[in-house]
């Protein structure tokens, strides 16, 4: 069992890592526009969360992220990151526990997964709504997830350093 | 082997339903925005306003080291469109003079136009691909509500405010699919619905809708708001026709709307508090 005081610091630098991300995401990959589309980098920071914290504290993360986005940024019902980060972060954690070594190809193909996935429910709710230009929408998901799989390079060894760093030193 | 999906996966995921329950019931409830959100963005609005700050340092560097050529160029321009509207102030104020001197000899009312405007900074330009969303820092402290226009310091239409927190506001930009205005072709006076389209959204454009079997409207026409209902201002300018186009079915036509309102570089925007217009 592990001491209160560790988990309160571990998962605090986690949120203070993220506090960087989002604002990477602010100041600069919202700047940045391809084609029409910009890097939304979020549903990467469940994913790699969740492929070193594992199944249990991983899918909690996400949901704590999930929620604080829910109240900050724009989505298409309210609860939509909640839920969508949970479900990248068990997606993660299966893919991290069952089938791949995390390592670079596990973490490519959970973020790829996890901005499919949040493109994919967005695609649902649009259907479920009655929305047009699904194929439009697709096209979308996919130049996202392209465009901001680099940046899943700042955030993988981030969250990996806190992942070492708070096992062994604390 | 662990189980692909474990029975903690599983609530954590029904936790996540209930909280959106949650969210919804509470957005449900609330006129403005409901208490957690607002709390979010109070405490969200200090990292808000250092990152435009940040941002709208570094953007005013980069437009100082590379866009000199293009302003000095655009500013012979603007010269040159300032000597041509001064040739019309000056025809305008001798129209609006017999103007008021037939509505006197007419015994018809004076036309009034009381705008009551908020200046707001825009702290966040939505990061994501599929809503075009600001988030200003004024909120219900200085009179915002949901349901105002938002508009530039030409009078320019942004976007109407969707959730107003205590000093904070979001505003649906005209380009967001979610968008919809009652609008005027200004030279043929014809009535149509501003719509924000999610295809044309990507391309900085929105869509001009029930124009009619025969609509009135060409390339070049300028659209304002209606006003009809008495919901939003009238006069305020959405955009330029850019094109006409058949509708999927064939059946219809549209028009495409260029926006005055150059959204990328916006940084302050006004709020209309209040209106109050005679015609």
């Amino acid at each position: 069992m592990l001491p209160k005081s560790y988990v309160v610091f571990k998962w605090t630098v986690y949120a203070l890592a993220s506090l960087l991300l989002f604002a990477l995401q602010s100041l600069l990959l919202s700047h940045i526009r391809v084609m029409g589309v910009t890097p939304f980098l979020y549903p990467i920071l469940p994913a790699a969360a969740a492929m070193y914290e594992g199944s249990r504290r991983g899918p909690l993360f996400a949901l704590a992220l999930g929620v604080v986005c829910d109240l900050l940024l724009p989505g298409p019902f309210q609860g939509f990151f909640a839920i969508s980060f949970t479900l990248i972060a068990l997606f993660s954690a299966m893919m991290a526990e069952n089938f791949i070594e995390p390592g670079f190809l596990c973490a490519l193909i959970v973020s790829a997964g996890g901005l499919l996935l949040t493109g994919g429910l967005r695609m649902l709710v649009q259907i479920l709504t009655g929305g047009e230009y699904l194929g439009l929408m697709g096209r979308i998901a996919l130049q996202e997830t392209l465009l901001t799989l680099p940046a899943a390079v700042v955030v993988f060894p981030l969250y990996r350093v806190i992942h070492r760093r708070c096992a062994v030193d604390y | 082997m662990k189980r692909p999906a474990n029975k903690f996966g599983i609530m954590v995921l029904a936790a996540a339903a209930v909280i959106a329950v949650l969210l919804s019931v509470m957005s449900y409830f609330s006129v403005s925005a409901a208490v957690l959100p607002n709390l979010a963005g109070i405490i969200a609005s200090p990292f808000r306003s250092a990152s435009a700050a940040i941002s709208g340092y570094v953007s005013g560097w980069t437009e100082y080291l590379t866009e000199f050529d293009a302003l000095k160029e655009e500013n012979g321009q603007l010269k040159m469109k300032i000597a041509e509207m001064e040739e019309s102030v000056r025809q305008a104020e001798a129209d609006r003079d017999e103007n008021v001197r037939l509505r006197e000899l007419a015994g018809l009312r004076e036309q009034r136009r009381d705008l009551h405007f908020e200046s707001a900074r825009i702290l966040v330009q939505d990061a994501s691909n599929w809503s075009s969303m600001l988030t200003v820092n004024k909120g219900t402290a200085h009179d915002v509500e949901v349901g105002d226009c938002v508009v530039t310091e030409a009078g320019c239409l942004v976007g109407v405010v969707t959730k107003a927190g205590s000093n904070w506001s979001t505003v649906r930009t005209v380009l967001d699919s979610e968008t919809s205005i009652g609008a005027l072709v200004f030279r043929s006076g014809a009535t149509a619905v501003a719509q924000g389209d999610f295809a044309l959204m990507s391309e900085g454009r929105l869509a001009l809708n029930y124009l009619g079997t025969e609509p009135d409207v060409v390339s070049g026409d300028l659209v304002v708001t209606s006003g009809l209902a008495g919901y939003y201002p009238s006069q305020l300018v959405i955009g330029y026709v850019e094109e006409i186009r058949a509708s999927d079915n064939g059946l219809a036509q549209y028009a495409v709307l260029r926006p005055e309102a150059e959204l990328a570089g916006l940084t302050q925007v006004f709020i209309v508090t209040s209106f109050d217009i005679t015609d």
